[in-house]
């Protein structure tokens, strides 16, 4: 199958998400943004205040931070909500299994909605970020960085949009790894004060991999290309894994 | 069509003809969505073969899902988008040509009454035009056979004897209508044939006045100690001298319907055991 082709029949799938968005952005950016900017007020002004943390100062190194975990909160909730309820409320995700459409054009194409509004909400924080300090870098690498941890993490939603029947097990989902993924993976502290066994197992997480990639370009700091390829493997580990539940359920 | 140790639908042999409105009938829980899911393609069948146009579901998969249409019992919308936008996402996914899009979208509102309510939001609609909604949505790429899974659960009577006209239009335009129902009055007026379904097995098939007669073309109804009673009758003659001999003011004489067969084939017995029940 063509590149083309398969953009082409991503993008049909993400017309119904894309309609979603056009009626509700102003409501979906607002719910989004409220943690994010209540993490700056509380930690940012009220913790950090004066603090200097690997060279610069608090609000310069937590901003990155809250972007990453932006991209985690705002991509995964969106997508892994909204395809299990059009899995298991709607059933229109059964509809789709009958359109000559293939299963990644359908995995793509339900990452769109997370992506489009991750990067919205990052952007924004972004801007914010420029008003609150100076030592913040808005880079090309920043923007690319930002967006491939929003496709990783929309990724990461479709696998469980697939996977979870229900909204208790999609909370427990959240409360187990997403919400301890947004605290513990160096977003607003550094992991190196953590003791060995516990960078451990936060360095096998991809939140530390894509903060570390944000941070490093906004701060204009040594690029981690090891993260980079990291968080690379986790995209591609969240694709085949939901290509192979869609298998399943298509065939 | 087994799940696990539960055999859902069981060595049953059905065929529709190109163009007629086939009804597959049967109580709650009988095996009809399944069936349904599986003609479909939805779910594959743990044993067995299905045809649609003479092309094998196995082999030619893109091809036999390309010739169905698709009204599911639970009203498969995205219900936070418009009618509008979501007949045009159901296009776009079945890849409908976009200079297209518009035309059959205005045809099938038409013919369904939908057009005033096309930038409603399906949340905002009640159940009557959300269902009315599936049906453009299931036709946009059209398909030469359209499945309805109880196309009218739910529906008040205004509603239900439009969408009887429509499907009887779409019919005439040559489109095969599979529908499932468990209401005898639509199968009766809709169906050229129909199927009887119960515990997952076919209990009989035919066209409804087939199926009434095998059953007796007379119905004489009477209250015994027993409960309701009735009797079927080869002719209206055999049926008048019995409903004589009863004498009752209860007794009821009239024509078989297709009710009376469905519940001859899927269980009387227990309607009469319920009434014997709540007389104790």
């Amino acid at each position: 199958m063509s590149l083309t082709k398969l953009l082409s029949d991503a993008g049909r799938v993400a017309m119904a998400d894309m309609y979603y968005l056009r009626r509700n952005i102003w409501v979906l950016l607002a719910t989004s943004l409220v943690t994010p900017l209540l993490y700056l007020v509380a930690f940012g002004y009220g913790l950090g205040r004066g603090v200097v943390m690997e060279g610069v100062s608090y609000m310069a190194f937590m901003i990155p931070g809250v972007v990453a975990l932006t991209t985690l909160t705002a991509c995964f909730t969106s997508i892994a909500n909204k395809i299990m309820v059009q899995r298991r409320f709607y059933e229109s995700f059964d509809e789709m299994k009958l359109c000559p459409i293939s299963k990644s054009s359908i995995i793509l194409g339900k990452t769109i909605l997370g992506v489009l509004k991750g990067a919205l909400c990052c952007i924004l924080l972004l801007v914010m970020g420029q008003f609150l300090t100076d030592d913040l870098h808005i880079t090309v690498g920043l923007l690319v960085c930002m967006l491939l941890s929003c496709f990783v993490y929309s990724l990461l939603g479709v696998t469980a949009g697939l996977l979870v029947d229900n909204l208790p097990k999609m909370n427990l989902f959240n409360s187990f790894v997403i919400l301890p993924m947004t605290f513990l993976c160096g977003t607003m502290f550094s992991i190196e004060a953590l003791p060995e066994a516990a960078r451990w197992v936060i360095e096998a997480l991809p939140l530390t991999h894509t903060t570390a990639c944000i941070r490093a370009t906004a701060l204009d700091w040594l690029f981690p290309w090891t993260s980079l390829v990291v968080t690379f493997a986790y995209g591609v580990m969240f694709f085949v894994i939901s290509w192979f539940i869609l298998d399943r359920q298509k065939e | 069509m087994k799940y696990g140790d539960f055999t859902a639908v069981d060595h049953i042999d059905v065929s529709v003809r190109q163009g007629e409105i086939f009804g597959f009938l049967g109580p709650n829980g009988a095996g009809k969505t399944t069936t349904v899911k599986v003609l479909t393609t939805i779910t594959h069948p743990t044993s067995g073969e299905v045809r649609i146009g003479g092309l094998d579901q196995r082999d030619h998969l893109e091809a036999v899902r390309a010739e169905i249409g698709l009204v599911q019992q639970h009203i498969a919308l995205d219900k936070d988008i418009s009618v509008r936008e979501n007949i045009i996402c159901h296009a776009l996914l079945h890849k409908v040509p976009r200079h297209e899009i518009q035309s059959r979208m205005v045809r099938f509102s038409d013919a369904m009454g939908l057009t005033p309510y096309l930038d409603q939001v399906i949340n905002d609609l009640s159940g009557g035009w959300k269902r009315k909604t599936a049906i453009p949505c299931a036709l946009m790429h059209q398909p030469s056979i359209l499945f309805l899974d109880e196309p009218t659960a739910g529906l008040d009577t205004q509603s239900r004897h439009m969408l009887w006209d429509m499907l009887r239009t779409l019919n005439r335009q040559g489109v095969t209508i599979f529908l499932t129902t468990h209401y005898m009055d639509e199968a009766e007026s809709l169906c050229d044939r129909v199927s009887v379904i119960s515990r997952g097995k076919i209990v009989d098939s035919g066209t409804p006045r087939e199926l009434c007669d095998r059953l007796g073309r007379t119905a004489v109804e009477y209250d015994s100690p027993d409960g309701r009673q009735y009797r079927y009758f080869r002719d209206w003659n055999e049926g008048k001298s019995f409903y004589a001999s009863l004498n009752s003011e209860s007794a009821v004489i009239r024509g078989t319907h297709l009710e009376d067969v469905f519940l001859e084939e899927t269980g009387r017995e227990s309607c009469q055991a319920i009434e014997k029940a709540l007389r104790v």
